[in-house]
């Protein structure tokens, strides 16, 4: 069964990105990401145009992530002034990361410099995640108790200014740590054409030491609003949102995204993270192969943007 | 024995009947001086609209010889060249090099124009039909197709071999995504001046206007050409979905976040009892 897809301007087979955009969701909602890191490089391999496989992920983003943050924000899992301080940080790096890209595209860099960030920051974000899910599950094995957390690392932390309660994480910290945070992975969402849940998770856990149970749900929030503004941005500046194929993988998404979060409850913390450094490596790797194995074609094309 | 002597007699007469009457044609033809050939053709569609069941489509091409010499539809005295071209659209061909390990886009070149759609089809081999010269200047064939390489851009590529490469690559990948098509012994006739074909259009074909270009050749010779078109259009909610898209993006885009955001909030409250 097929269907004509208005912008992308080819058929799909629509049984197919249902189940793409149910099996996105589903490790959307079992990780709390959104996704963008795999459905992208997923809907290109199925012979979507990069530029609309990259817009209209956006909008599969928002739903998936709407019915996880809803189903997270009942189990008061979302700390929502500890997500305002991070999307007023993320703006600005969204504004700085889209400037970035014109520049990066005018020098021809633009590929090389996505391809790397990919390998660099999944590589690493990654490999930290899986050593600590590993020593983690380690040392719950061997005394069968949750691993402490030091005290007394947040020295260079503590000594900022602009200190603010936030209730749902139990912290009482600087507000400049999580805007840098979020202004980071605006600026990275806006090169990479992704959420950012791969780093933004890490970074609550490892960096703000904030709950695990609440880092899912804070992390579901931010996103929204990331994919929110990119998929508006993508749709009126280069018209690159397909409603059509967005119906379809939302459609496969909200379900997936439903079924990844009750799965989620299955798992410990340390389990799950485990899982999604595995999957974060994996692609990390594909990634990196392309761009150290001579490829087999080197030309590459696509239509040029004529600018309006 | 005499029935069968009959017939004998009469499937003589019969022979010589059409000798004397293929006799007779030729002399005729060589006192007179031919009337020159001509070609006349159309595409089995004017218009073809894509709607959301559109998986491609085929254009049936057919025309005639007019004062065709051609004894049978075997013969081979004529040859037929068709060539439908797609839109032209700007395109960037990039090429990747090695540098310190990485393989990245180190050369571009841009084409103003080059046809995002090309079909060929012909009687026979298009080399063995006419010279290059004449192929080139009607752009037949893949190694002719029309590419206009744009003035602008910094990474630009002047020299003519490199050139020359990039103009490959472009025919190889379009060939890969079954945009570029030729089909040799495609086109038949069907008759003394009768001919047909079948051009296959691939659903990934960007929505425009077709251009039919139908060429008539004999010994090598270019007897003349004939011009039709087939336009693609968005029909029904395809045409509504684009024209919103393009016309009123600002609308577009919050009507794609609001069914995003009532999906993800329906299937949150679908799933909340289990």
């Amino acid at each position: 069964m097929y269907v004509y897809l208005p912008i992308a301007e080819l058929p799909v087979q629509v049984p197919l990105f249902l189940a793409l955009g149910c099996m996105v969701g589903f490790l959307s909602g079992l990780f709390g990401v959104g996704g963008g890191f795999l459905l992208t490089p997923l809907m290109i391999f199925l012979g979507i145009p990069p530029a609309v496989a990259v817009g209209t992920s956006a909008a599969h983003i928002v739903a998936t992530s709407v019915s996880g943050a809803v189903t997270q924000y009942r189990r008061n899992n979302v700390d929502l002034k500890m997500g305002g301080v991070m999307l007023a940080g993320g703006a600005i790096g969204t504004v700085i990361g889209v400037e970035a890209v014109r520049l990066l595209r005018k020098a021809g860099l633009f590929d090389v410099t996505v391809s790397l960030t990919y390998v660099i920051f999944l590589g690493v974000v990654g490999t930290l995640m899986l050593i600590e899910s590993i020593n983690t599950w380690r040392h719950a094995q061997s005394t069968g108790g949750k691993k402490r957390k030091k005290s007394g690392q947040h020295s260079f932390i503590d000594g900022l200014p602009l200190k603010m309660r936030f209730q749902r994480s139990k912290l009482y910290m600087s507000a400049i740590p999580p805007a840098i945070i979020g202004m980071f992975v605006g600026f990275m969402a806006a090169i990479m054409g992704v959420g950012g849940g791969f780093f933004i998770i890490p970074a609550m856990i490892y960096l703000l030491r904030m709950p695990t149970a609440v880092v899912v749900g804070t992390s579901l929030f931010q996103i929204l609003f990331v994919a929110v503004l990119a998929t508006i941005l993508q749709a009126v500046q280069n018209k690159s949102v397909d409603i059509i194929l967005a119906a379809l993988l939302i459609t496969g998404g909200v379900v997936g995204a439903q079924i990844g979060a009750m799965s989620a409850r299955k798992f410990k913390g340390e389990e799950l993270r485990g899982l999604l450094a595995a999957l974060v490596l994996m692609v990390a790797l594909r990634v990196a192969y392309d761009l150290v194995v001579t490829p087999t074609e080197l030309f590459n094309f696509g239509p040029l943007q004529v600018s309006k | 024995m005499r029935a069968w002597k009959f017939c004998l007699r009469l499937s003589l007469v019969i022979w010589l009947g059409i000798v004397a009457e293929q006799h007779a044609a030729k002399a005729g033809g060589a006192a007179t001086s031919p009337l020159p050939e001509a070609i006349e053709a159309d595409v089995s569609a004017r218009n073809v609209s894509v709607q959301a069941d559109f998986t491609g489509t085929e254009i049936v091409v057919f025309g005639t010889v007019e004062n065709s010499r051609q004894p049978s539809a075997e013969a081979g005295t004529y040859d037929i060249i068709i060539v439908v071209e797609g839109t032209s659209i700007p395109h960037v061909v990039r090429r990747k090099s090695n540098l310190g390990g990485l393989w990245m886009n180190t050369a571009s070149v841009r084409f103003a124009s080059l046809p995002s759609y090309y079909a060929i089809a012909s009687t026979r081999p298009i080399q063995d039909i006419a010279e290059p010269p004449i192929l080139t200047q009607n752009q037949i064939g893949f190694e002719h197709v029309r590419m206009v390489k744009s003035g602008s851009g910094r990474t630009q590529i002047t020299d003519a071999e490199d050139l020359a490469e990039f103009r490959d690559a472009v025919v190889r990948l379009k060939k890969r995504d079954g945009l570029y098509i030729q089909s040799d012994y495609a086109v038949a006739f069907v008759g003394r001046s009768l001919f047909r074909t079948t051009i296959k259009v691939p659903p990934n074909v960007p929505i425009g206007v077709l251009n039919a270009k139908v060429y008539l050749f004999r010994e090598g010779m270019l007897l003349g050409e004939y011009k039709s078109e087939v336009t693609l259009a968005r029909a029904g909610i395809e045409r509504f979905l684009y024209d919103v898209a393009y016309r009123h993006g600002l609308l577009y885009s919050l009507g794609v976040v609001f069914f995003a955001v009532a999906a993800g909030l329906a299937s949150a409250f679908a799933f909340r009892r289990e």
